[in-house]
């Protein structure tokens, strides 16, 4: 490729990272801003008196402290949950074999391909008749049932290690528990990695899920955040919206940033294709 | 560099060397009861989480159910005759139609096109991917709320920057120029379409694009007449994906309303079909008539999906055959 061609290339990325960089910055613009300024049309570029009260004004104006634990327990459960199950499953998938191996791998599959909205409802009142509504139950449930993607990423990487190594380890009286929790688990941080990133972004971002299992009071960040910024005339505090919502991408972008490079080679590892 | 497809044909599954031991269970059992005690996770949440629920919802969608009242009625296909009566689930469901029509192929050739360009050795590449993937790990409700203040009437930058040039302001968060925003959202996010595709890159052979160029293939008939086949099944699996994706969409009620509670007062013209479930199930307590429509949106998701596959089935090329065709 020629020197020319591959300068333009570059530019032409380097426009499309500053086209996608800008909403975040304008965020954070909007969330220094008066509310005089937020008022004024032309809009102004850099906030006149960058006001980080807006952040203070954000935590105190919903029940930011209270919502953010919330949403941290319920990311919790769901990453741990989530990760040892569908490794455990995939393990299952990977190296042991039984009569429907086969039809249940498709059957999960399938799953893949199922709109999760259609479940939701019937769901919700199972266990609004279980009395687990605005309690953590449905999402140990759903974590304890694994995530069948995850589970698909899972089970590829562990067929791809050899199996030597598992004879190894039954010739040592090991037994699969052993193997897989002793041998394969502690192998696949790659996978690991990225199935904690997915996990935690997803039940981080989750809305209507919370905004269904979980009352008022008791919901997560997402619900809060989205409903929570407005006056005594119900008209948007778009400010303190900025402000909130900075706080509440913060820790995505931190915990991407820091595991991206194993989040890729976790996804090329194990081939998703 | 392995793949997926490489990787289903390793000896995971060759049969282990038969050991006999005299007086044991035969260990094919064993095996079997291993491999069901590692599967049962999945299988109880699958049953207890998927199945009971699709039957439940099924259930709900004969009835005249409100989710509260212990008395419902059995009204058999009602609801779904109500369906072609009620203009609103049509429109709606015509309009989320076009929104996976537009943004499906939008996001997957953007991130193609990254995808390629990012494959190039190019200084920096590695940042520039993270950068240009890292929208994509923005949740939901933060990039809609992000594009709400972008596109605010009169502290949002888009009319900032049409004041600039002289424009007048628009009203963009309002039909039809919504779907504009909408767009953008979506576009805003291809990051994870560019990953994907790039992960498909990374798998082709160098071999044979190296071939294509010494035979003196010119760098457009490689990328048509090998890169694209080859990447074939990615791209099904995003168009797929994609669909399913989009057709249950929520950004459009975030961004319109800003809550689920005022997903009765979002404006019509915006009105998409997720909406309009959620409307019936929450403000009207229509659970039987909002179930009904799930499964027709189901209905459609299935048909969809099979017609994609079923169309592309002479398009997409596959290196290896799918695990089961042996």
């Amino acid at each position: 490729m020629s020197r020319t061609y591959r300068w333009a290339m570059w530019l032409v990325l380097l426009a499309v990272v500053v086209a996608m960089l800008s909403p975040i910055a304008w965020l954070v613009l909007t969330s220094l801003k008066s509310p005089a300024e937020m008022a004024s049309f032309p809009p102004t570029w850099w906030p006149k008196e960058p006001r980080l009260a807006n952040y203070g004004d954000a935590i105190s104006k919903v029940n930011f402290v209270g919502a953010t634990q919330n949403s941290l327990t319920i990311a919790f459960i769901t990453t741990t949950l989530t990760t040892l199950s569908s490794a455990w499953v995939g393990f299952g998938f990977a190296r042991l074999s039984a009569p429907g191996k086969k039809q249940l791998f498709v059957v999960l599959l399938a799953t893949m391909m199922l709109p999760g909205i259609v479940t939701l409802v019937p769901t919700y009142l199972i266990f609004a008749k279980l009395h687990m509504v605005n309690t953590y139950w449905p999402w140990v449930a759903w974590g304890l049932g694994g995530s069948a993607f995850l589970i698909f990423l899972f089970r590829q990487f562990f067929a791809g290690i050899p199996r030597e190594l598992e004879e190894a380890a039954i010739i040592d009286g090991c037994g699969y528990v052993g193997i897989f929790w002793r041998i394969f688990l502690p192998q696949s941080w790659p996978v690991i990695a990225a199935s904690v990133i997915l996990s935690f972004t997803g039940a981080w971002g989750d809305f209507v899920g919370p905004a269904m299992f979980l009352s008022q009071d008791s919901t997560t960040l997402a619900v809060a955040m989205a409903s929570g910024y407005v006056n005594d005339k119900g008209l948007p505090m778009n400010n303190l919206v900025a402000a909130g919502a900075v706080i509440y991408v913060l820790p995505v972008l931190v915990l991407f940033l820091f595991m991206q490079r194993r989040f890729v080679s976790g996804f090329s590892t194990s081939g998703i294709k | 560099m392995s793949s997926a497809l490489t990787e289903v044909r390793r000896p995971a599954e060759a049969p282990a060397p038969k050991q006999v031991v005299r007086g044991k269970k035969p260990p094919g059992l064993k095996k079997a009861r291993t491999f069901y005690l590692f599967v049962a996770p999945w299988i109880i949440g699958f049953v207890t989480l998927t199945v009971f629920p699709l039957g439940y919802a099924f259930w709900l969608s004969l009835t005249d159910s409100d989710g509260l009242s212990p008395r419902t009625h059995f009204v058999g296909f009602d609801n779904y005759m109500e369906i072609f009566r009620d203009p609103l689930t049509l429109s709606s469901l015509g309009k989320t139609g076009l929104f996976a029509l537009v943004t499906v192929p939008l996001s997957i050739l953007a991130g193609l096109l990254l995808a390629v360009m990012l494959n190039q050795p190019i200084r920096g590449r590695g940042l520039l991917r993270g950068l240009i993937y890292l929208p994509a790990v923005v949740p939901p409700v933060g990039a809609a709320l992000t594009f709400r203040l972008i596109f605010d009437r009169d502290a949002g930058a888009a009319n900032g920057i049409l004041s600039g040039l002289g424009g007048s302001p628009i009203t963009w968060l309002v039909d039809p120029n919504v779907r504009y925003v909408l767009y953008a959202l979506v576009l805003w996010g291809c990051g994870g379409a560019m990953i994907i595709s790039l992960a498909g890159l990374q798998d082709i052979p160098r071999e044979l694009l190296e071939a294509a160029q010494v035979d003196g293939a010119s760098y457009w008939q490689t990328f048509t007449r090998i890169t694209v086949p080859l990447l074939s099944p990615v791209i099904l699996f995003q168009v797929i994906t994609g669909v399913i994706g989009s057709l249950q969409s929520f950004a459009p009620l975030l961004l319109s309303s800003g809550s689920l509670s005022g997903a009765g007062a979002v404006p019509q013209g915006n009105y998409m079909y997720m909406i309009h479930v959620f409307a019936q199930y929450f403000s009207a307590s229509r659970f039987g008539y909002a179930s009904a429509m799930l499964w027709l949106l189901f209905a459609v998701i299935l048909l969809v999906t099979l017609v994609i596959i079923k169309v592309s089935a002479r398009t997409v090329f596959y290196t290896v055959e799918p695990e089961g065709k042996k």
